[in-house]
């Protein structure tokens, strides 16, 4: 199964992200053209435990995974000898989940002597914006607000990168889909939490902001507590939803586009870019602009699609990654967390 | 003549085995334990390099599709399942009773139970016999406690297996008589007498894509340590 792989600039990657609960599949030519990208939600899957159970998160991507890859592969008109070489999210993540993702594509490359490349999930979320808006203009800051992480990263180039902000406790995405759920909305919270602060303003109501004049670093479950707390003070009370959950996420809002300003200010990116499932909220990506735009600072979010879990970002990032020779061996392992 | 490649991780032992033209070429048995995944493909390319065989060279994929580690286990099964799809290769699926049934002496023809006690004292079971020089399973693989699995067996001989990681045996499997053997460990060899039958019978196929062999739900609620069945 040997055949001259393609230049590197045109170079068809297969990638493949399992790292949580979505199984995604993308097939991507050069840089930016998307072939295919699939994802299948486990949601439902789910719904009856009230969150995502690791074990069957796991099997649910081997059951997904080749039904995916076959779509994938008609989808994009290409055959197993279509792929130059094979990208993977090997980190961070479900391990469980990640490594069903990992072997698949692993024994990919292996049988069809590719190339592979272990991918980095929180790095590849910005990468994103690289697949919609081009090449950016380097030194950036990223917000990346992704399920599990909410972190502020400044990159001076592509693999050269710091996390210079991170959440202490719990990430934004985790505090958002708590506080959907105390008002009785499932998960994940997040689009619903956004559709009642579009449709409702704040009213009377205010939530403390942590940390917001203190560094760099987020915290959340202090705002999490101060929601429960207020439920609880008003037991038995009518209590207007809609506005209540859009004081909320004014604060939520409030801290993410401070801290992400402030750090592109300490670090005079030339940009900010803005990604995680999180960024899909229509009410943040307003916030965003406005502040931006006040501020100077050229502001890139991806569409809605592309914010959530997606392999078409595993791809692009992948895709610097092969045109560099960056390439892992056969022995790439799979890790829960990021480095330290 | 049959080329095939047989992949076990359903324990903390990577077991691989190759086939050239109908022969065993490479039997590879060790402890590995949670290095299974880092290691398994170089592993396979050194087996199959030794064999002088190329992936595309194999005519089928056989897998130990558990029951055993629920992690492992998918291991197994991701590459057999992956290698099969690149390469548009049949993967026949075996279970981990059959294959430590297939330690058995070939001569050893009376009904006999399989034991395999993978966590704590749970244990899964199944009775089998020899016939026509092929293992045949007698009954269904059950999820129970070991010494229930013990009771049952009696005083009927019995193939024990434990997990490495496991502390010593109770007391329970003390009593219970010997199956006489021709392997010494559930190796590549006897996932070769447990699944390439089940190929040749059915070289032309259509073939049924394996599934792992889990016996137990992923939210645990049906297991009931008094010795009820899995779901």
């Amino acid at each position: 199964m040997s055949r001259s792989p393609g230049s590197a600039a045109g170079a068809v990657c297969l990638a493949i992200d399992t790292t949580f609960d979505d199984t995604s599949v993308a097939l991507l030519r050069g840089r930016r053209e998307v072939l295919a990208n699939l994802t299948l939600a486990q949601i439902a899957e789910h719904a009856e435990f009230g969150g995502i159970v690791p074990e069957r998160a796991s099997r649910k991507h081997l059951e997904a995974i080749y039904p995916l890859l076959d779509r994938a592969l008609a989808d994009a008109r290409i055959g197993w000898e279509g792929v130059d070489y094979v990208a993977v999210s090997n980190l961070p993540g479900l391990l469980g989940s990640i490594l069903v993702g990992m072997t698949v594509a692993k024994t990919v490359a292996w049988t069809l002597r590719r190339p592979l490349i272990g991918i980095n999930h929180i790095e590849a979320h910005p990468y994103a914006n690289f697949l919609v808006h081009g090449e950016l203009p380097f030194p950036l800051m990223h917000l990346v607000a992704a399920g599990g992480h909410t972190l502020l990263i400044h990159q001076r180039d592509h693999f050269d990168w710091t996390i210079v902000g991170r959440s202490v406790d719990d990430a934004a995405g985790e505090c958002v889909d708590k506080v959907a759920k105390m008002f009785g909305h499932p998960f994940p919270g997040g689009p619903v939490v956004d559709r009642m602060a579009l449709e409702h303003a704040p009213g009377p109501y205010d939530f403390p902001r942590p940390m917001l004049h203190d560094g760099l670093d987020f915290s959340f479950s202090g705002l999490k507590t101060a929601m429960l707390y207020f439920l609880r003070e008003r037991e038995g009370q009518p209590i207007e939803a809609g506005p209540a959950v859009s004081a909320f996420f004014e604060a939520v809002m409030d801290v993410l586009v401070t801290k992400t300003l402030r750090a592109a200010r300490r670090y005079g990116v030339k940009a900010i870019t803005v990604s995680g499932g999180l960024a899909a909220s229509r009410k943040l990506q307003g916030r965003f602009g406005e502040k931006a735009q006040e501020a100077g600072i050229p502001l890139y979010v991806p569409p809605p699609p592309l914010c959530t879990d997606n392999a078409a970002m595993v791809a692009c990032l992948a895709a610097y990654r092969h045109e560099a020779g960056r390439h892992d061996g056969w022995d790439l392992e799979g890790f829960a967390n990021l480095p330290a | 003549m049959t080329h095939a490649l047989a992949i076990d991780t359903t324990s903390d032992y990577l077991s691989l085995g190759v086939l050239r033209a109908g022969r065993i070429a490479a039997n590879h048995y060790a402890l590995c334990g949670t290095a299974i995944a880092r290691t398994i493909l170089p592993r396979i390319e050194e087996l199959l390099a030794g064999a002088e065989l190329e992936p595309a060279h194999l005519d089928v994929l056989i897998v130990n599709r558990g029951p055993g580690s629920f992690t492992g286990t998918r291991i197994g099964m991701s590459v057999a399942l992956t290698l099969g799809r690149v390469l548009g290769k049949p993967v026949v699926g075996v279970d981990a009773l059959s294959v430590l049934a297939a330690q058995a002496d070939p001569a050893y023809t009376d009904p006999f139970y399989t034991i395999l006690n993978c966590v704590r004292d749970e244990a899964y079971t199944a009775r089998f016999h020899r016939r026509r020089g092929r293992i045949e399973p007698l009954s269904g693989i059950r999820l129970t406690t070991l010494a229930e699995a013990a009771a049952q067996a009696g005083r009927a001989p019995c193939l024990v297996r434990r997990f490495d990681p496991l502390p010593p045996a109770p007391a329970d499997t003390d009593g219970l008589a010997p199956v006489p053997l021709r392997y010494g460990q559930p190796d590549a060899l006897c996932m070769m007498e447990v699944g390439l039958p089940l190929y040749l019978d059915n070289a032309h196929g259509p073939f049924r894509t394996p599934t792992p062999l889990y016996l137990k739900s992923e939210a645990f609620r049906t297991w009931r340590p008094a010795g009820g069945a899995a779901s």
